[in-house]
């Protein structure tokens, strides 16, 4: 009989032979984790799909809010500032002062609209026309046009009316700055809401993960007390679980993405037509690409985080 | 060297496992604990594996006190333990080769280091021609001797064992204890607990007696009849 086994005194591994080996359970854990999701499809797709819908209520949530901010841009540039002159300013004044406007770095254009234009403008408007004719002289005044650069809040287009209004040859000023500050109000309810609904959701998916792993080590707990018996550490012992934890939230974020994107394809269609209704200023935007890539790794964190929390507190009942 | 000064073990609702218990066992010894069912024999191996901590008293290995052994402490101790359990306790949807495998997983040795070592541990039990199978399609002497395989596998200093000759017939169980006895013929030192008295007799060993979580009795070998 070979007595090698007991006939030699222990030795101890190497760091180099240590840090190999630790690598290769690394690696063995990953592919075993994969294995038992592997081994009980129905189980691992119900979880998945379970984290991938509550991930990707969110991202519908930020596309939708995005488009909706987008839509708002879209529909504002026509909603231009009209600054009306006092009616002694003449053409050159006129000209003069939408070149000064114009020149201010929250001024992205300046229309000017003489009187004649606006006549005319009134003129086409149905049962006016008579009434144009009574007069004997044009009383409209210049009107500067002036468009807001894109982006800008609706604090500081009320900012740039107000500056506006305090001129001197201005007599009066027509803002739609109440229906910006009450779209921008919404879309900072909307931030907020999603912010919440993106955290609360993410704490169901780590529950959801957590829960899973749970059941999965309460079913293994004869082989955990052996592992603790022969020597494993805490940490050998949870990193199967906590790659599962991985794998769960890997795949639930890929899940999370491709369902973003079907709502994206789904939701092109009525946006292309909504679009020509405003002659082609809506277009839908997507989810960044970013935003898209970061979602599985982001996912996967959350699961190891869910697997580790759990395991390290069943471990501790455990040992 | 197992060294066992005045420990008392008392459970929740008063029960006492262990009372005042002292005794060595030298490096390189085999000893055998016994007593009736409930002595305090398990309670003493749990013991020395930090499975549970004693309410009084010390309990060295070789000159490492035991109550000293925390967290981390704890599985690098018992990575210096070979432990052999009456009901095996091997993973049963890993083959003969990875159970015993396992230990040195654990410990970190490279992959070679670890096949080199599983099959001369499954060449000393016997069952180097198992090493794919799976356990459930072994019987309960063969489950056994993978749990020895296990055991020493590490090249342990100390080998305890929990009655694991308790479900074997006779023979079975004499080639069993000879395996334990050829260990510490290499110098590791073994502390077997079983209430198998003729068994224990026939090896001829140190016999620790308890009864009642007392010792009653300390038996050198030869004074074993």
């Amino acid at each position: 009989m070979n007595t090698d086994a007991a006939a030699h005194p222990r030795n101890e591994p190497s760091r180099t032979r240590s840090v190999s080996s630790w690598r290769e359970h690394h690696g063995w854990s990953a592919a075993d984790s994969l294995r038992r999701l592997a081994a009980r499809p129905l189980g691992s797709l119900l979880t998945i799909a379970v984290m991938g819908l509550a991930l990707a209520l969110p991202l519908a949530f930020y596309l939708l809010l995005g488009n909706v901010q987008q839509m708002g841009q879209a529909l504002g540039q026509d909603q231009a500032i009209n600054v009306f002159l006092q009616p002694d300013q003449g053409e050159s004044q006129a000209r003069l002062l939408a070149k000064q406007v114009g020149d201010r770095s929250d001024v992205a254009a300046v229309t000017v609209k003489t009187p004649q234009q606006g006549l005319d403008e009134l003129a086409k408007l149905q049962g006016f026309s008579g009434a144009l004719d009574a007069l004997d002289q044009n009383p409209l005044p210049f009107v500067l046009m002036v468009q807001p650069k894109p982006g800008l809040d609706a604090l500081a287009v009320e900012r740039l009316a107000g500056d506006l209004r305090d001129l001197r040859s201005v007599a009066q000023v027509q803002d739609s700055g109440a229906w910006r500050q009450r779209l921008d109000a919404l879309l900072g309810v909307g931030n907020r809401v999603v912010l919440a609904l993106a955290l609360m959701l993410a704490l169901a998916a780590l529950l959801v993960v957590g829960n899973t792993v749970r059941v999965d080590i309460a079913s293994r707990s004869e082989e955990i007390g052996v592992l603790l018996l022969v020597g494993a550490s805490g940490a050998f012992v949870r990193r199967p679980y906590l790659y599962a934890g991985i794998w769960y939230g890997l795949f639930s974020g890929i899940l999370a993405g491709l369902l973003a994107l079907a709502i994206e394809f789904a939701l092109d269609g009525p946006v292309a037509r909504l679009s020509q209704a405003y002659d082609g200023k809506l277009h839908i935007s997507g989810l960044p690409l970013w935003l898209l890539l970061a979602v599985p790794p982001a996912a996967a964190a959350l699961g190891w985080l869910g697997a580790r929390l759990v395991s390290a507190w069943q471990l501790r009942r455990a040992a | 060297m197992i060294q066992f000064d005045q420990v008392s073990k008392h459970y929740a609702g008063g029960h006492e496992a262990l009372s005042q218990l002292s005794f060595t066992v030298p490096t390189g010894e085999m000893a055998f604990v016994t007593g009736h069912s409930g002595a305090g024999k398990s309670t003493l191996l749990k013991l020395l594996g930090v499975i549970e901590r004693p309410s009084h008293g010390t309990i060295s290995v070789d000159g490492q006190n035991l109550a000293k052994v925390r967290g981390r402490g704890i599985p690098r101790l018992r990575q210096r333990i070979g432990m052999v359990f009456q009901n095996h306790r091997l993973l049963m949807d890993r083959t003969v080769f990875a159970n015993v495998e396992l230990p040195l997983t654990i410990a970190g040795l490279a992959r070679q280091e670890r096949g080199r070592r599983v099959r001369a541990a499954l060449e000393k039990v016997g069952l180097l021609s198992y090493e794919r199978q799976l356990p459930a399609t072994l019987s309960t002497g063969e489950q056994q001797r993978v749990g020895i395989a296990r055991a020493i596998v590490g090249r342990p200093s100390l080998l305890i064992a929990d009655e694991p000759t308790g479900n074997l017939d006779p023979q079975l169980a004499l080639e069993i204890m000879g395996l334990f006895a050829e260990f510490q013929q290499v110098g590791t030192t073994v502390l077997i607990a079983s209430h198998d008295l003729p068994l224990i007799k026939r090896m001829r060993k140190r016999v620790v007696v308890l009864d009642h979580g007392r010792l009653v009795a300390d038996l050198a070998a030869e004074e074993v009849l």
